[in-house]
């Protein structure tokens, strides 16, 4: 933090902000320490840390907007934060910055069973908004694995996923407006309660945007009807090539289960001495196969799901007897990232997506890269939609093996891109998969979506760094600037 | 400004990089005659144009199927028709991955042949006839359906479009899940022509189901209606679409579909009858207008009815059914629409008086308001439209200018056509 | 703010991952010694997933990340390599329930749990307190590990509570606005009665099944000398001999949850002694905490050659009530209980043993008596030891929530297995204005095998009008 000027003078930059939030915020909102600062170094990916400069944790939307708008003003930049529980580096803060906290902001406003809507905090938990929407009969449907604590804002800024897209949706298909604090520390609302707003789609684009856009104070959500029967059936097979068949038999028998999970060995291996989940001895690899929806319906698929597994190998196939019986197979499935963690002392975590078809291909061009490497990688996947999550394993204290499981890591991802899929399904690019923009997309894609960026956020304040590999400055930057932008004539950046 | 000619230089440029021709009267925009008429028949021929039109400032106004050109306002200027029609092949059908990648002058009737040839679909209604693919996408219409599958924004996982620069640029991509980037797409649907032009487009698609079953009773009064449409859609039997046909002044008529596999629709059927009541009938198909406007598709030449389209939170149909019965003292109003996803649409005859007409969307868009929704007025004849606000409040607008101001910071894609003048 | 110029500025090159497992000792100058400072390797394990953070009760009250598992892990690791002890630092390791809760929830397995012990030993050893915080803790430890000196506190609590003074004083608020943490303790004074003391034998009745040594508690034999009689009947009546040696001191829980080391070492060292005289096969501990505490004297006494395997010989004896009672399986008659029970799991007996379906099978074992789980379960009640004495404030917030939980159950009687929370959700309930009976679970279990009516357990483990 750096304070310009001599005695007497105003604050600059972050120092102003701090004296903002100083006045706007309660004591216990505006963290200057270093040992607390550094706390919230990281995210949910620790490859990249960086202390912020300042970290406030505002209590209303008010609050947020304030800081936003001084940081507006001090053409500070900031970074927004939930549970810090995201993959890819998105609340990874800036050194100069500062660090927007929405957990405190974590009240379920209202739910509505007969508009079957819920309006809540940024900061409400996942799982809390079914747990306050089960006792009407609904649920919240996306859930990505770390549903338990990641927050509504940051499902929100990534899109995310989980298990249960595959049928469901993502989190775009799900929230239908929220009110946003613009990087100029205005308030706007997008979308509505009913959906098809008239105009441009903003809330389209920023659900997904991973905090360049905005930061969203009040979320509304679709809340989707509790299923009459889930059967949720944990299948054993030899091979993940027989798991994978199953899943295109499935998809192209018209069955579309609520979720198809794929792990294969080491996967169930690191789950099993994490949880005891019990899964199938001496399985390849498993299915977690979810069929829900009207009984009748639900009992027809799953005689068809239990015949088209026998029809592919499988050798086990165990059904849920209960609710707890579910949770547990689930739990196997969904601590499987941090479960890795007991076999191997570091591990990257990929999130590749491919088509579906090119499932026993890629997965094969996957071993073999780890068979020539030397680096074992689990794989954890949603068989359903492609997404893959290989888990890239190696110990860093071992010299040169961080760099050859980033090797791995980076082969991967370029499978992905060569059979037409995507290098993020769910966690979002962040920092981790900035440099992999333009293996995907081309500098005129990538400077069409930096139009919506300069449109939001024409300083630049809003997450910057994020996404995209470099940045671009938006035409005129109103403010200090007079001259070349120093990103510009340091070569880092092009006038846009 | 309507440039009625332009000079030959911009002319010349157009003509040189694509097939042109003069415009006629059959070519109006919503009563704005453009001056050429172009039509290239690839991505790159779209680029080539509008990289032309940028270079001498012409505006564009990008047209599918020609059928929705008379929604929104009138364009303030109209330099060059892009007809779209000549990219209208099917690029890539992924059946085992259940994706579709059409051009986006395709009309949506033919791609669902081809789709449907493996047994699956695009699961969007075609409410408007003879549609294209992309005219769908930026006019973001949608049917009954759209209770189980969403609309377009739900369907659309790739896109190529091409900016008023001439520079083409894709977003998202062959896979349905895809956090890479901006959802461009998004931005696209229900745009109305007026950011890029939408060249092509990739869909996901869902397996056609086995069997389906309409299930469909008479409604008392606007609070029947409401109370029977919250029983089916808080119910377990899953419906594909639960739509409300209102005609103007009395009656009603609740429709349930129901798709599945056949044992499972036969039981989900039955479960929709003891909903419905005692006057619930079934059939295997669908009942007349099932997936039409309200407002039909008036004859050549004949005045168009002023179309509106309704949207308001489930708990507010009742409301919308009572406010549109009231109105039809002055000015009769037929609403029907889907009342599972809180999106109906309205048809008020051509020959009712303007003043009825301006009081009745007033009534309708506070009412719609005040249940979170809007009421937009799609079409309508030009007294009509020169008389209220088509689009009513815009939250947003400011940015929603701002994001126009980027990708067409001459304001020259469909200049005025949009909200707030966009 | 001072500026830090070792963290790199942003400009599109980040931070380096920084792994601490390599350090095979704490940084100088850092706010760790080289004794027992919390382990780099455990510190490591944590893969800052987050699942910890909904499950500990200070980040469900205040949402920091400093005051969460993940956070006060970090905060030991900036300690490791080399940030320096300071009262922010402290403060937040303070607050720190040591409920683990984070040890139940957290995927990869690490022992929180062992790194709070080892920071708060730091901590106490390394930092120096406020006055009037030290003056706290000195009393506080000069009193409750000490049983004889505990019974006299009872003396002068009994007469207010004879005369009704106690109510008033809470009532008016005065004795809170005089001494905050005196006021907490006066108000979890519960309902008492006569002290009664065990003989220091006892034969099983019918087939002597097993020989087990019991150990009476502090706070359990002073204030709930009930629940310690209700044990001894139980234990016999399912064939038991049981010896309850003399002089067998604290634990040392209290002190080893509170870092205060070698105090701990004291305690532990005089109980393997008492223990290792009585020969017994098992140990019964009916107090969650103490048991805890007595299953890790293994680590406690690790670094004393005299008393290190001493220490894990005893540890592996030590099981909780409901554990041997569940292990013996039940040869007594239960008479039946028309009672709804809600059981409160607490935090020393479900996360930190293990122990959750024992004490369920135990009640549901007896017929008539209905069993209700409670919502959010896993979240501390506030007792936490002291806790409550030295942080008021959350610990009310927490009571008063766990309290609304129970009493949202409906059921009449609150069950649970360990002193603390016995008093901590007993005072949070009277606050609700929904009085409900409160027994230990072996206190159930005794009154269904003596045939007991329910009433008595309902009605007479109420707080007194």
């Amino acid at each position: 933090m750096t304070s310009t000027g001599g005695a007497g003078a105003e604050p600059t930059g972050v120092a102003a902000v701090a004296r903002r939030a100083a006045e706007l915020l309660p004591e216990a909102g505006v963290i200057t320490d270093h040992a607390r600062l550094r706390t919230y170094e990281c995210d949910g990916l620790t490859h990249y840390r960086v202390t912020p400069a300042l970290v406030v944790i505002p209590e209303d939307a008010g609050q947020l907007a304030g800081i936003i708008a001084a940081c507006a003003e001090h053409d500070v930049p900031y970074v927004a934060r939930g549970s810090g529980t995201g993959l890819s580096g998105g609340a990874l803060p800036h050194a100069e910055g500062v660090l927007v906290v929405t957990s405190r902001m974590r009240a379920i406003r209202e739910v509505r069973r007969e508009d079957q809507r819920a309006v809540v905090e940024p900061g409400v938990i996942n799982l809390d908004v079914t747990r306050a929407a089960t006792p009407h009969g609904y649920y919240y449907a996306p859930d990505p694995s770390s549903q338990q604590v990641c927050s509504i804002g940051g499902n929100l800024a990534e899109n995310s996923g989980g298990a249960h897209c595959l049928k469901y949706g993502f989190t775009a298909n799900h929230v239908l407006a929220a009110d946003l604090v613009t990087p100029d520390g205005e308030l706007v609302t997008l979308g509505g309660t009913a959906p098809d707003s008239p105009g441009y789609d903003l809330l389209g684009a920023v659900v997904g945007s991973e905090g360049t856009l905005g930061i969203a104070t009040s979320v509304t959500v679709r809340l989707t009807r509790l299923p009459e029967e889930v059967r949720t059936v944990l299948v054993g097979f030899e091979s993940t090539d027989q798991a994978g068949a199953a899943t295109s038999a499935i998809i192209a028998a018209g069955v579309l289960p609520a979720a198809i999970e794929m792990m294969d060995a080491l996967a169930i291996e690191a789950a099993e001495a994490a949880v005891h989940c019990n899964y199938p001895e001496g399985a390849g690899a498993v299915l977690v196969i979810e069929l829900d929806g009207a009984a009748d319906e639900v009992e027809q698929e799953y005689a068809e799901v239990e015949r088209l597994c026998r029809d592919h190998g499988a050798f086990e196939q165990r059904l849920a007897t209960d609710p707890a019986d579910r949770a547990l197979i689930w739990k196997g499935r969904k601590s499987a990232f941090a479960a890795v963690g007991r076999i191997s002392p570091d591990y990257i975590v990929q999130d590749g997506v491919i088509p579906r078809t090119a499932l026993p291909e890629v997965l094969h061009a996957i071993a073999e890269l780890s068979a020539s490497s030397g680096v074992r990688v689990a794989n954890v996947f949603h068989a359903g939609d492609g997404n893959l999550h290989p888990l890239v394993l190696f110990d860093d204290a071992v010299e040169g093996a961080g760099e050859a499981a980033e090797q791995v890591s980076g082969a991967i991802l370029d499978l992905c891109i060569q059979h037409g899929g995507s290098i993020t399904g769910e966690h979002g690019v962040g920092v981790d998969k900035a440099a992999y923009m333009p293996r995907m997309y081309s500098d005129e894609d990538l400077d069409t979506m930096q139009l919506v960026r300069c449109a939001f956020d024409p300083r630049g304040i809003s997450n910057p760094g994020k996404i995209f590999p470099t940045p671009r400055l938006c035409g005129e930057v109103p403010g200090r600037h007079k001259g070349p932008h120093p990103l510009q004539q340091a070569g880092l950046a092009e006038v846009f | 400004m309507p440039t009625a000619t332009l000079t030959d230089a911009a002319r010349r440029a157009v003509s040189d990089v694509c097939e042109v021709r003069d415009a006629e009267p059959l070519d109006g925009v919503d009563g704005v005659v453009p001056t050429l008429v172009a039509r290239p028949t690839t991505t790159e021929g779209v680029a080539a144009v509008l990289r032309a039109a940028a270079g001498h400032g012409l505006t564009v106004v990008p047209r599918g199927r020609g059928t929705k050109l008379s929604w929104g306002r009138p364009p303030t200027s109209a330099d060059v028709l892009l007809d779209l029609s000549g990219l209208d092949r099917l690029i890539d059908h992924a059946a085992g991955d259940l994706i579709v990648a059409a051009e986006a002058g395709m009309t949506l009737a033919e791609l669902q042949q081809h789709v449907g040839g493996a047994g699956q679909r695009l699961c969007v209604d075609e409410t408007v006839p003879g549609a294209s693919v992309g005219g769908t996408l930026v006019a973001n219409t949608s049917g009954p359906r759209r209770l189980v599958a969403g609309t377009m924004r739900d369907l659309l996982i790739g896109i190529t479009v091409v900016r008023a620069d001439g520079v083409v640029a894709k977003a998202g991509g062959r896979v349905v899940k895809n956090v890479a980037g901006y959802d461009l797409g998004k931005l696209m649907i229900g745009s109305f022509g007026t950011l890029a032009v939408v060249t092509e487009a990739t869909f996901r698609l869902h397996p056609v189901p086995a069997a389906r079953r309409w299930v469909t009773a008479p409604v008392e009064d606007a609070r029947h209606a409401q109370r029977l449409a919250q029983e089916v859609i808080h119910s377990q039997c899953v419906p594909a679409a639960v739509e409300i046909d209102w005609p103007p002044v009395a009656g009603g008529v609740l429709t349930v579909l129901v798709e599945g596999r056949a044992e499972g629709v036969d039981a989900r059927a039955a479960t929709v009858r003891g909903l419905l009541g005692d006057f619930a009938t079934e059939t295997e198909d669908p009942p007349a207008g099932w997936s039409a406007y309200p407002w039909g598709s008036p004859e050549e030449g004949a005045e168009r009815p002023t179309s509106l389209k309704l949207t308001f939170a489930l708990s507010g149909l009742g409301a919308v059914l009572a406010t549109a019965r009231e109105l039809d003292a002055e000015v009769p109003i037929a609403v029907s629409g889907s009342a599972g996803a809180g999106v109906a649409h309205a048809a008020i005859p051509a020959e009712a008086p303007v003043e009825g007409v301006s009081a009745a969307v007033e009534r309708l868009r506070e009412t719609c308001s005040r249940h979170g929704g809007s009421a937009v007025v799609l079409d309508a004849p030009a007294a009509v439209k020169a008389a209220v606000d088509p689009w009513g409040p815009v939250a947003a607008l400011a940015l929603m200018r701002r994001v126009k101001d980027q990708f067409d910071p001459d304001h020259r894609l469909s200049p005025g056509r949009f909200v707030g003048g966009i | 703010m001072e500026g830090r110029t070792d963290t790199p500025a942003y400009d599109g090159h980040l931070g380096e991952t920084g792994s601490i497992v390599d350090l095979g000792l704490p940084a100088p100058g850092g706010a760790f010694d080289e004794h027992h400072p919390p382990d780099a390797a455990l510190v490591g394990d944590c893969v800052h997933c987050g699942f910890c953070l909904p499950t500990c009760p200070t980040y469900v009250l205040w949402g920091e990340e400093m005051d969460s598992p993940r956070g006060r892990i970090y905060l030991m690791k900036e300690g490791l390599e080399g940030e320096p002890m300071n009262d922010a630092m402290v403060s937040h390791w303070d607050a720190c329930l040591g409920c683990m809760s984070c040890v139940t929830a957290c995927p990869s397995g690490v022992q929180y749990d062992t790194l709070i012990e080892q920071t708060r030993a730091q901590v106490e050893r390394r930092h120096r307190r406020s006055a009037a915080d030290r003056a706290l803790r000195s009393l506080i430890f000069a009193i409750f590990p000490h049983p004889r000196r505990l019974r006299l506190l009872r003396g002068p609590l009994r007469g207010l509570q004879r005369t009704g003074l106690d109510r008033a004083l809470r009532r008016t608020g005065l004795l809170e606005r005089l001494a905050p943490q005196l006021a907490v303790m006066e108000s979890l004074a519960p309902r008492l009665g006569k002290p009664m003391p065990l003989p220091e034998h006892i034969r099983a009745t019918g087939e002597r099944r097993a020989v087990v040594g019991m150990l009476t508690g502090c706070v359990q034999g002073a204030f709930f000398p009930g629940v310690n009689a209700a044990t001894a009947r139980v234990l016999q009546a399912e064939g038991c001999d049981i010896v309850v040696p003399a002089g067998q001191g604290c634990c040392g829980a209290l002190s080893a949850h509170n870092g205060r080391e070698e105090e701990a070492q004291r305690y532990a060292r005089r109980l393997v002694d008492t223990f290792e005289r009585a020969d017994v096969d098992l140990l019964v501990v009916n107090a969650a905490g103490c048991g805890s505490t007595m299953k890790d004297y293994a680590r406690l006494l690790a670094d004393d050659p005299a008393y290190a395997e001493r220490a894990r010989a005893l540890a592996e004896k030590v099981r909780d009530v409901a554990e041997v009672l569940d292990e013996l399986g039940p040869v007594a008659e239960r008479h039946p209980l028309e009672v709804s029970v809600a059981y409160h799991d607490a935090c020393h007996l479900a996360h930190a043993q293990g122990v959750r379906a024992q004490p369920r099978r135990l009640l549901a074992g007896i017929p008539g008596l209905e069993l209700r789980e409670i919502a959010e379960p896993e979240l501390c009640c506030g007792s936490a030891g002291i806790y409550n004495i030295l942080n008021p404030e959350p610990a009310r917030e927490l009571g008063d929530r766990k309290a609304a939980n129970i009493v949202a159950t409906g059921a009449e009687l609150l069950v649970t297995a360990n002193p603390g929370c016995l008093m901590q959700v007993a005072s949070a309930i009277d606050r609700s204005g929904h009085p409900m009976g409160m027994a230990h679970t072996v206190e159930v279990l005794d009154a269904s095998i003596r045939g007991v009516p329910a009433e008595s357990l309902r009605e007479g483990t109420r707080p007194s009008a």
